[in-house]
């Protein structure tokens, strides 16, 4: 402070000053916000061909004209029963993460078992640049964002275009008129304005919004000028349905031009995939 | 609007819906499809057979149940709440024959049914019954009833009805299809209520359940091989329809 006089005195502040003796307090607290922050890290784990692959490109990046991404248990189904029947597709990687949720492994290293909630990635042999996400775990909200990141960080943008299959329950779809039982299940679509392709069913309505992994992948596709393409599905049940599933099967027209796709799928397949728990469930006669 | 009124049973919302009461036609529809036919001297119900675990004993899933000698009903939604109704009106009939000696018409037992499940959406702290019923069967004036209630308490008379899941779909066919000859014989009544069923139940014959009532007879279910051997006619009789609708078009 400057006097009249011209001296400067030193005037102690009331303002509360970064003490030196709350310092461990703060390490601690660093340490915990740290310690967090790695336990909740998405970690993408190729396997061994693609991650030399990786290596190998000057941009760490592999070639990817097609992604198609399953979020939900009957999307992935649809998938598995649909598309990843045939024997021409390879596991290439997975995402490990954990949350409060999804208690995935810890240990990245070690693939899911099949049928556990998890996130896959697989890649057709024929035709290497077309990949697919299986996701039924659950990404929390703060993950949602590392997770696109990593995975499109993966990715050569230019050329690539994206689908999105998302399941949501009904009871979340807002709309003025009445629902009749026999509209539902029922397709509605999202798209980035990059995307030029005729949507196969109808824009999804205001004030119906989308939340979790396909909107942070959509988003990510809006902002970076991606074509993408989502379709999120309403149905009234919860489990894996084969009713459920075969509300996608408008969406194999456009699989069908990039990979060969099994011309005719028997119910018994697709009933397999579904939660048998009908006849378990005497909740309803 | 609707998050707010529609937790509580005995709350009104502004635009004047009962939202509890609304959700439980919902829970109806999560049941396995059943209709109802009145001919001329026999009522039908058909209902589509649940998938059964196979461990479990087929004859305790059922979804056609007599009330009373000359009474019967089907149901669709809360197996639970079905059995309370069910044995409520089982007691009231019985109660009834005893203290007028008299056994209960079609529409008095209804309206007991109705009345029990309209209790529950006014007083508080009970949801209401998640299910609909077709009660049907024959007065002791000989006449044939069907009557409809629902989650609501209200109850009315119908020729014919479906409640459950795609109850809409059969609806439609049966507004299309149920005419004064379609019901002319009991046989025919009968075929109506199959064909009605094999709108929406997807295998066929061995997932459908029949029973009828006729007048002065007691209840009586179908056995499996009564029911192919008429999805079987019904075929051949579609068949034959398809071939002369293939002619005509020819000549």
């Amino acid at each position: 402070m400057a006097t009249f006089f011209g001296e400067v005195l030193s005037v102690y502040s009331r303002a509360v000053e970064e003490d030196d003796d709350d310092l461990d307090a703060e390490n601690e607290d660093e340490q915990i916000h740290r310690e967090i922050e790695e336990k909740r890290e998405v970690h993408i784990a190729w396997c061994t061909e693609v991650a030399q692959s990786l290596e190998g490109s000057g941009s760490n990046k592999l070639q990817c004209s097609d992604l198609i991404i399953a979020v939900g248990p009957n999307a992935a189904g649809f998938l598995s029963a649909y598309v990843l029947n045939t024997e021409s597709w390879d596991a290439v990687g997975h995402a490990s993460l954990w949350n409060e949720r999804s208690r995935g492994s810890s240990r990245q290293s070690i693939a899911p078992l099949p049928g556990e909630p998890a996130c896959l990635f697989y890649r057709h042999r024929d035709n290497p640049a077309v990949l697919v996400c299986q996701s039924t775990c659950y990404i929390a909200e703060d993950q949602l964002f590392q997770w696109t990141e990593k995975v499109f960080g993966c990715l050569q943008k230019r050329g690539l275009s994206v689908m999105v299959l998302s399941d949501s329950p009904v009871a979340e779809y807002k709309t003025p008129d009445y629902l009749y039982g026999s509209a539902v299940p029922f397709l509605r679509s999202l798209k980035s304005s990059a995307s030029k392709s005729q949507a196969l069913c109808p824009a999804l309505e205001q004030p119906n919004i989308l939340t979790g992994l396909p909107a942070a992948v959509l988003s990510h596709c809006q902002v970076h000028q991606i074509p993408a393409v989502l379709y999120q599905c309403y149905t009234d049940v919860i489990s894996p349905d084969s009713i459920t599933m075969e509300t996608y099967k408008p969406v194999l027209l456009c699989l069908s031009k990039l990979v060969k796709l099994e011309p005719c799928l028997s119910a018994d397949v697709l009933r397999k995939f579904a939660i048998i728990t009908e006849a378990q469930s005497n909740l309803y006669t | 609007m609707a998050a707010r009124y529609d937790r509580a049973i005995t709350v009104f919302s502004p635009d004047g819906h009962l939202f509890q009461v609304e959700y439980a036609q919902e829970a109806v529809k999560k049941g396995s499809t059943a209709v109802g036919i009145r001919g001329k001297d026999i009522v039908v119900l058909g209902v589509e057979k649940k998938s059964v675990a196979k461990l479990q004993e087929e004859r305790t899933v059922r979804k056609i149940c007599a009330l009373d000698d000359h009474v019967c009903m089907a149901f669709a939604g809360l197996t639970a709440d079905a059995r309370i109704v069910i044995n409520r009106a089982r007691v009231e009939c019985q109660s009834h024959r005893l203290t007028v000696e008299d056994p209960v018409t079609v529409e008095y037992i209804t309206r007991h049914i109705a009345t029990l499940k309209q209790r529950y959406t006014q007083s508080n702290g009970r949801r209401p019954f998640g299910i609909s019923a077709l009660i049907v069967g024959f007065d002791y004036d000989g006449t044939p009833r069907l009557y409809q209630t629902d989650p609501s308490g209200t109850y009315h008379a119908w020729k014919a009805n479906a409640i459950g899941r795609s109850a809409k779909t059969v609806r439609e066919f049966l507004e299309k299809n149920y005419t004064d000859e379609s019901i002319a014989t009991d046989n025919e009544a009968i075929k109506l209520a199959i064909k009605a069923l094999l709108e929406v139940v997807q295998s066929g014959g061995k997932n459908i359940e029949l029973a009828v009532i006729r007048r002065n007879q007691p209840l009586k279910l179908l056995e499996s091989k009564e029911i192919e051997t008429l999805v079987a006619e019904i075929e051949k009789e579609k068949e034959e329809e398809a071939e002369k609708k293939k002619q005509k078009k020819s000549t």
